[in-house]
């Protein structure tokens, strides 16, 4: 059911959309809640690999961070990206991957919750789960409202 | 750790009417009481440091360990500091101390060329962003020296790459961070380990001159050390001994932690179960019938955190992220090491609204537990798991008289 695609290696030579993932302010990968277009150029950029997996109602980009760290972009047949996971020894760019969520996340983390290795978000827009240690964290989120039909919330990690 | 404390204290005072300024993290750093002492010979004395479970700096916490570590300029035994409300911590590895608190002008780490060596302190909760200094270290009778430490929040670093800030809010003070400092003692000797030696890559190591910082590879060496390994005997882990608490909680609670396993007359190894950990620091957990891969005790969180969907959530927004039973519950999950031993425990998951308002002046609530996602492998056994308990932590690589670390014992 999965159609592995390394793309990452077809878009590195595109000038134009290096240039542009170089000006960028922050390392860009898509984003939350925004088109998934970015995702090659910015493969490129950090000489990430990418590989890209079909599934009934949505598109997997898994792309293998130069940290070590792997994200996991899903997104809807529209394009929209309406899930991000990871996993690995560092945290992920969270700013440029939750994007317009990134301050629900800062929030709930200076509100109740288990301390500096477990943390959740649970609110009807936006549900965030994020634990781990130092070397090895792990974590999601997604758009509840966002999700393709047919897809389950246990699917996205 | 720091967190659930406020839910408490933001329902306490909506329970009596009052407003406060801890609801959300807002609360200013609460009044250090470190004091510089001035001692002319260290006497090593004892292994044993005492641990209390108690409010914390903002006497918000709960379920929340803290101890007292001396820390004193390299070389020196009477350039020294006292700092209490040091939260122990068997997720992290490694001491940091909030600048805040920090009376000692501690030299930070140069690397070759002249630029100093700066941390971004990854959480799940946030960033904690500092050099990398020098210290020796005393806690109890033990004592590194020249020991690698993290100063967060220095204003001599003021300048936060985006590289770093873009991984969540900032805990660079002792409100946000919930404590004076945090003693990591987890399974590592290393904070990053081998994946920071070849390459900055991994973001927690920072080149910084006086204008700019890029990331930088750092050595094992020059990395922030969990000081156990440090110390001269007892230094192949820890053991934490914490005293059973009642259903309904405690007020707080006063505990060990001793240091060494089989090192001393007071520590030695006996007969518990023994389950090694992965190179994540990881075992499994096996709960309603589902082996979560990805477990950890953890003496940094303030609860039991799994998934059970049949157990209610709380709804109240100061207590989401926590379980709301009607009714106390007993569960129980079977824990396996890397070398196939088991144990199974028993706990308790009860109302957290209802812990928090029957005794608010409770610190320590052995049955306080916490949602997580079915979509991952993780059961996160926080410090009620330590309560009643002796929980040995070895560190990798390091030998005992009963296994090899990493491994936890109980």
């Amino acid at each position: 059911m999965f159609t592995p695609t390394v793309i990452g290696q077809k878009y590195r030579h595109f000038g134009a959309l290096l240039l542009v993932a170089v000006l960028a302010p922050h390392p860009a990968f898509a984003t939350l809640g925004e088109p998934e277009t970015s995702v090659a150029s910015d493969a490129a950029e950090f000489k990430a690999s990418v590989k890209s997996m079909e599934q009934a109602n949505y598109r997997v980009h898994q792309i293998q961070l130069p940290s070590g760290t792997v994200l996991r972009e899903f997104a809807a047949p529209d394009g929209i990206v309406f899930a991000v996971a990871w996993n690995g020894p560092s945290m992920p760019d969270l700013r440029q991957t939750l994007g317009a969520y990134f301050n629900a996340f800062a929030a709930a983390a200076k509100a109740p919750h288990g301390g500096h290795h477990m943390l959740q978000v649970q609110q009807d827009q936006f549900v965030m789960q994020s634990s781990g240690h130092m070397r090895a964290f792990t974590g999601r989120a997604y758009l509840p409202q966002a999700l393709p039909a047919g897809v389950a919330p246990d699917e996205l990690h | 750790m720091d967190k659930f404390k406020r839910a408490l204290a933001c329902g306490i005072a909506l329970l009596i009417g009052i407003t406060t300024g801890s609801c959300g993290g807002g609360s200013p750093p609460g009044t250090s009481t470190t004091t510089t002492t001035t001692t002319t010979t260290v006497t090593p004395t004892s292994n044993v440091v005492a641990v209390t479970v108690d409010g914390g700096p903002s006497s918000n916490a709960v379920n929340t360990l803290y101890t007292t570590v001396t820390v004193c300029m390299p070389g020196s035994t009477t350039e020294c500091q006292t700092i209490d409300n040091i939260q122990v911590d068997t997720g992290s590895f490694g001491l940091r101390v909030l600048a805040s608190v920090l009376t000692l002008s501690l030299p930070v780490e140069q690397l070759s060329g002249g630029n100093a060596l700066v941390e971004c302190t990854q959480f799940v909760d946030g960033y904690s962003w500092g050099p990398v200094s020098t210290a020796d270290i005393q806690v109890s009778g033990e004592s590194a020296s020249s020991l690698p430490v993290q100063v967060i929040g220095s204003s001599n670093f003021a300048t936060v790459p985006s590289t770093c800030s873009s991984t969540g809010p900032a805990e660079d003070t002792v409100a946000q961070f919930g404590a004076n400092g945090i003693l990591g003692i987890g399974v590592f000797a290393q904070d990053c380990g081998p994946g920071c030696v070849g390459s900055g890559s991994p973001g927690y190591y920072y080149s910084c001159s006086q204008t700019a910082c890029s990331p930088t590879a750092a050595s094992l060496a020059s990395q922030v050390q969990n000081p156990v390994p440090l110390f001269a005997t007892d230094n192949n882990g820890t053991i934490l001994m914490l005293p059973n608490v009642p259903a309904d909680g405690a007020a707080t609670l006063a505990g060990s932690l001793i240091f060494g396993i089989d090192t001393e007359s007071n520590n030695a190894s006996g007969t518990q179960t023994v389950l090694t950990l992965d190179e994540s620091g990881f075992f499994t957990t096996s709960y309603n019938g589902t082996a979560l891969s990805t477990s950890f005790v953890d003496s940094g969180t303030n609860g039991i955190f799994f998934n059970d969907s049949s157990i209610t959530a709380c709804s109240s927004s100061d207590f989401s992220g926590f379980y709301c039973p009607a009714n106390t519950l007993n569960l129980s999950a079977t824990l396996t090491g890397v070398n196939n031993v088991s144990a199974t425990v028993d706990f308790s998951v009860a109302n957290a609204e209802t812990l928090a308002t029957d005794n608010p002046t409770f610190t320590a609530l052995p049955s306080l537990g916490g949602t997580y996602t079915s979509s991952t492998t993780t059961f996160d056994w926080g410090l009620p798991f330590y309560y009643g308990r002796r929980v040995a932590t070895a560190i990798q690589g390091y030998t005992t008289s009963v296994a090899t670390g990493p491994y936890v014992a109980f």
